[in-house]
């Protein structure tokens, strides 16, 4: 009876971690791929039956990505544009779910239902007035028409003020009493005791608009200012030979090798952040 | 000044009533929250109204806002009767939708309630199933396109291997729409694990000792205990998953770019194409009012049926 139960045991334990492996072979097999080939000749990634291994690793795909593509302007307008939005949504997010969860004022339930209201608005409903909006203000092909758009959003104002109603009062109207301002108030009490929304917030919309695509294609216009997926999405324009091929996984790599490098490193930060947002919502 | 004392008096006297007057403090109040909310009004509503009223006109960007030409419900009744390849994307945008919900949901739940028992490495394998949602959609659209490719791709390579004959994924009417969504699911299956790794984290295990202790086995234990408790988590992925999957543009556009011959253009897709190509923003702006609208009538469903069972 006893050996049966331990046999059971076992039998679970061994479908259990080979489900998991199955499913983290698949999971992993694109990113094995894609580096395998990229150091990959043309003619190995043609050759049939399947080579899995390059004979040598050929650096020529990256030497010809690297003129191919502005690789250093890449990821420069990428930091930059992304670094800057963040900061915008942690700051605009802040301010404004401190002021929500903290402050009394006349028409304060109404504007947050205006708040919440937008948040149901997806952004490709807005995008044809917001492009045409951008194009008057003169933001065309430029940082400014990359970044203003994105640098409030309405999830962020409802995550921080969900945030900032568990703050207590007695420790803001302590420093009142002290003789500190409003703004002292925020920046010095507030917003360190915020410190888990905001880091959650702050991955969130990094990873987001990392990755973003649909915005940058219709404003950017000029090579020098392609962000990392619009410089990628311009190697697709070659014809499919197997040139490209190589070309395009080493491209696919250098993009999605910081930020494999980054997750692993926030791995915990990464997972807290989702779920917290997610119990929220 | 002299709005100040009473409510610093009030705290010193520590009987502070439940709603403290208006005065200074609110001014502060909104202070804090107008660079948002005049933000949101520029940057969200506004644009959001324009968009209802350009769909009632035709616009081609150049006429000025005010001249554009009134055609009232006439690009609606265009798409909806005369168009056929808007009613084509809708219905991909449904498939693709339905599709990508049902499996990446169901998978999702399989590897968190894996993962969620005692389990070696827990940290390796939620990093392993997690890792395609923080990348690019368009560097691992560009990967994947390359691993279906006919003749050079993984795919047809392993099958090949092993003398199955090969598919042809992205490039036929059949397969193309089943290869795009499972680029998806792959790519989102690890955020909805998280989720429901939470979901499942957040019920007590005494609960689950009570029914053991009653004779339940692991079945019983899942479906009376796990599925009931588990019913928020379940409608948040279902209503997160719809609505991002109503408006997939990313996979589409750089996968196939919408073929072949449209069998995976999807609404947000051909709404780009009439805005961007065609400079249609009539048009264009009447598809994004119907599918915001379908989307919203189905996160009300979602979030009504959430409630009614709380």
């Amino acid at each position: 009876m006893r050996r049966k139960l331990r046999l059971a045991v076992v039998g679970i334990a061994i479908v259990k971690y080979a489900g998991l492996a199955l499913g983290a072979f698949f999971m992993l097999l694109p990113f094995a791929w894609m580096i395998v080939s990229s150091f990959m000749s043309a003619a190995e990634i043609m050759a049939r039956p399947l080579r899995w291994l390059p004979a040598e690793l050929q650096l020529r795909n990256y030497e010809a990505l690297a003129a191919a593509i502005p690789l250093g302007n890449m990821y420069a307008n990428s930091l930059i544009v992304t670094i800057s939005i963040t900061v915008g949504v942690l700051l605009t997010s802040s301010l404004a779910g401190y002021g929500f969860a903290k402050f009394h004022f006349p028409g304060r339930d109404i504007l947050f239902v205006l708040v919440l209201a937008t948040m149901m608005i997806p952004f490709f409903v807005v995008l044809i007035p917001i492009f045409f909006l951008v194009r008057q203000l003169g933001w065309m092909d430029s940082y400014l028409g990359l970044i203003v758009p994105n640098i409030v959003t309405a999830f962020g104002i409802f995550l921080m003020r969900q945030y900032m109603l568990t703050l207590p009062d007695e420790l803001l109207d302590a420093a009142r009493i002290d003789g500190a301002s409003e703004l002292a108030i925020y920046w010095r009490i507030a917003l360190p005791l915020a410190g888990p929304a905001l880091g959650a917030l702050a991955i969130l919309a990094f990873v987001y608009h990392w990755n973003s695509f649909l915005w940058p294609l219709v404003v950017i216009r000029s090579r020098e200012l392609a962000t990392i997926p619009i410089g990628l999405n311009s190697l697709r324009v070659y014809a499919s030979s197997p040139e490209v091929i190589n070309l395009q996984m080493a491209g696919a790599a250098l993009a999605i090798i910081p930020v494999v490098a980054v997750f692993a490193v926030l791995q915990r930060h990464f997972v807290r952040g989702i779920a917290l947002t997610g119990i929220k919502g | 000044m002299s709005i100040a004392i009473p409510s610093v008096a009030r705290v010193a006297n520590g009987a502070a009533p439940r709603r403290r007057p208006y005065g200074r403090r609110a001014l502060a109040g909104y202070g804090f929250i107008t660079p948002a909310i005049v933000f949101l009004i520029g940057f969200a509503l506004l644009p959001f109204l324009f968009t209802v009223y350009v769909s009632l006109h035709d616009w081609n960007m150049l006429t000025a806002v005010t001249s554009m030409p009134f055609r009232g419900l006439d690009n609606y009744r265009y798409l909806i009767f005369e168009d056929p390849l808007f009613r084509q994307t809708f219905a991909n945008t449904f498939v693709f939708a339905a599709g990508n919900v049902a499996i990446s949901s169901l998978l999702a739940l399989g590897v968190a309630l894996l993962l969620n028992g005692e389990v070696r490495f827990p940290t390796f394998w939620r990093a392993v199933y997690f890792l395609p949602y923080v990348t690019s959609s368009v560097a691992i659209s560009i990967v994947w396109a390359n691993l279906y490719h006919p003749s050079y791709g993984l795919f047809n390579g392993i099958l090949e291997l092993f003398q199955l004959p090969g598919a042809r994924f992205l490039a036929s009417l059949e397969t193309a729409m089943p290869s795009v969504i499972a680029v998806a699911v792959w790519h989102a299956v690890g955020y909805y694990m998280i989720i429901f790794l939470a979901g499942l984290q957040s019920i007590p295990l005494e609960v689950y000792e009570a029914a053991k202790v009653d004779g339940a086995n692991a079945w019983h234990r899942f479906r009376s205990i796990t599925l009931p408790l588990l019913r928020p988590t379940l409608l948040f992925v279902a209503v997160v998953n719809t609505l991002g999957s109503l408006q997939v543009f990313d996979l589409a556009f750089v996968l196939t770019n919408g073929g072949p011959v449209n069998a995976t253009n999807t609404v947000v897709l051909y709404m780009y194409q009439t805005a961007f190509n065609f400079t249609r923003m009539g048009r264009a702006s009447a598809m994004a009012v119907m599918l915001f609208l379908v989307i919203l009538v189905i996160t009300l469903v979602q979030l009504r049926l959430l409630r009614e069972k709380e």
